[in-house]
């Protein structure tokens, strides 16, 4: 009965942190003041609804043997060895574990795939990187891609590479440009790549629930700041602010790729002008609720 | 394995540079006079694996061209790089996207106040330090 009851409220959190969690920490605009703090922060949430969901799920498989989780969690794998996991389970909670991990198995494969295409996307593009930029003084630790249009990007990898491309060195002033290639050595240091590879893997597939449609964005846009206070360690806040509007306003790609999303690039050019000072006292909070966040299930299933 | 890396840009940089003709190793290896023949034989080799480069049979002589020109690959890269690409996620999101002219206007009068950098006080600082 109590292993129940642990199961309905693991259930409880794992909705919350998928649903009005997610779309709270969307909204919040504290998150800009604490980039890396929240980002953390949606991780938890990430990690919390995924394994509440999990632990809700084994609450209810081991509750009939009426031993208490942890004993139980043992009759459950001797019951997965013999082949027979779903002997003394009524009806409805046997199809729901079945149901269960059936879509837990289909969710695991379809992140697999997803990831496996994207570390070989970036594999080619590495490549393809490699043999055709150039490299010049002007942008000292960048390759350069010899293309009238502006970009600057951070291609993720066990040795990542930063880009800049021809067009974007022409409308750049030097400080400027040092301070793009510090945003983006900033990701690669951090390992941002890392960071998205997941979020990025499920948010295709699972696009209906809040969670995983927002965190991606959001999460972009958060370590975008990051790399942004990387970057204003050693440069001028206002050379990168004046870096951001030159390469926002330069590219002219198809207008339609982007309408939907809405940019980030005001909101990151303000706060770089408004250089305020690093919130560490909310930044610690966050931290600690995150923390918090993550032993909550094991907490209620082991305690 | 970095040394290869570099050499196999090299050897593009030849083929590119001839993209009407195609070549053969030896001609290549005529145009890196400090590598052995072998060895660029084996550069062509991997490259024609990556399918960076296409080999056809002349006589007893193998040819080689580069698949694509510098310029196709470059517009690939570019394109993906733009988020015009379907697997845009292939690249960590870059540095600056695209606004809108509205918010062009509003940056560019936030930015006023910092001048348009004509004045050039602030060009060739060089970063304070290499990491």
């Amino acid at each position: 009965m109590r292993l129940h009851v642990v199961a309905g409220c693991l259930l409880a959190v794992s909705v919350a942190c998928m649903g009005p969690g997610a779309i709270w920490l969307d909204r919040a605009r504290w998150t800009s003041r604490a980039p890396r703090a929240a980002v953390v922060l949606w991780q938890a949430m990430g990690v919390t609804g995924a394994l509440a969901a999990i632990g809700a799920g084994l609450a209810v498989a081991v509750a009939r043997y009426g031993v208490g989780f942890r004993a139980g969690l043992e009759h459950l794998g001797a019951g997965l060895v013999d082949g027979h996991p779903l002997t003394g389970l009524g009806l409805p909670d046997a199809l729901g574990l079945t149901l269960a991990a059936d879509v837990a198995i289909v969710l695991v494969a379809v992140a697999v795939i997803t990831m496996v295409r994207t570390v070989r996307a970036r594999a080619r593009h590495r490549m393809l990187v490699d043999l055709v930029s150039v490299e010049t003084e002007q942008a000292a630790g960048a390759l350069v891609l010899d293309h009238p249009k502006a970009t600057a990007y951070c291609l993720p990898g066990i040795r990542p590479r930063i880009v800049i491309s021809a067009g974007a060195l022409r409308i750049l002033r030097s400080s400027e440009l040092a301070a793009v290639v510090e945003h983006e050595r900033g990701h690669a240091c951090e390992h941002h790549g890392l960071v998205m590879l997941p979020l990025t893997s499920l948010g295709e597939p699972l696009r209906w629930i809040p969670y995983a449609r927002r965190a991606p964005v959001a999460v972009a846009t958060l370590l975008e700041m990051a790399a942004d206070d990387y970057s204003a360690r050693q440069h001028d806040r206002r050379d990168l602010a004046r870096a951001l509007v030159q390469m926002g306003t330069a590219v002219t790609a198809p207008a339609c790729a982007f309408a939907a999303g809405g940019t980030s690039v005001p909101a990151r050019v303000q706060r770089l002008l408004a250089d305020d000072p690093p919130a560490r006292l909310m930044a610690g909070a966050v931290l600690g609720g995150a923390a918090l966040l993550v032993v909550l299930p094991f907490a209620a299933l082991l305690a | 394995m970095a040394r290869l890396g570099e050499l196999e840009r090299k050897v593009m940089d030849v083929l590119w540079g001839s993209m009407e003709t195609a070549m053969t190793v030896r001609q290549v290896a005529e145009k890196l006079p400090t590598y052995a023949y072998t060895t660029i034989l084996t550069v062509l080799d991997r490259l024609q694996r990556k399918q960076m480069v296409r080999r056809t049979k002349d006589g007893r002589a193998h040819r080689y061209t580069a698949a694509a020109s510098r310029e196709t690959y470059t517009a690939e890269l570019m394109l993906e790089a733009l988020g015009a690409a379907p697997d845009r996620d292939a690249v960590l999101v870059r540095f600056a996207e695209t606004v809108t002219e509205s918010e062009a206007k509003v940056l560019r009068l936030a930015l006023g106040g910092l001048g348009d950098g004509s004045d050039g006080t602030s060009t060739a600082s060089a970063p304070k330090v290499e990491r």
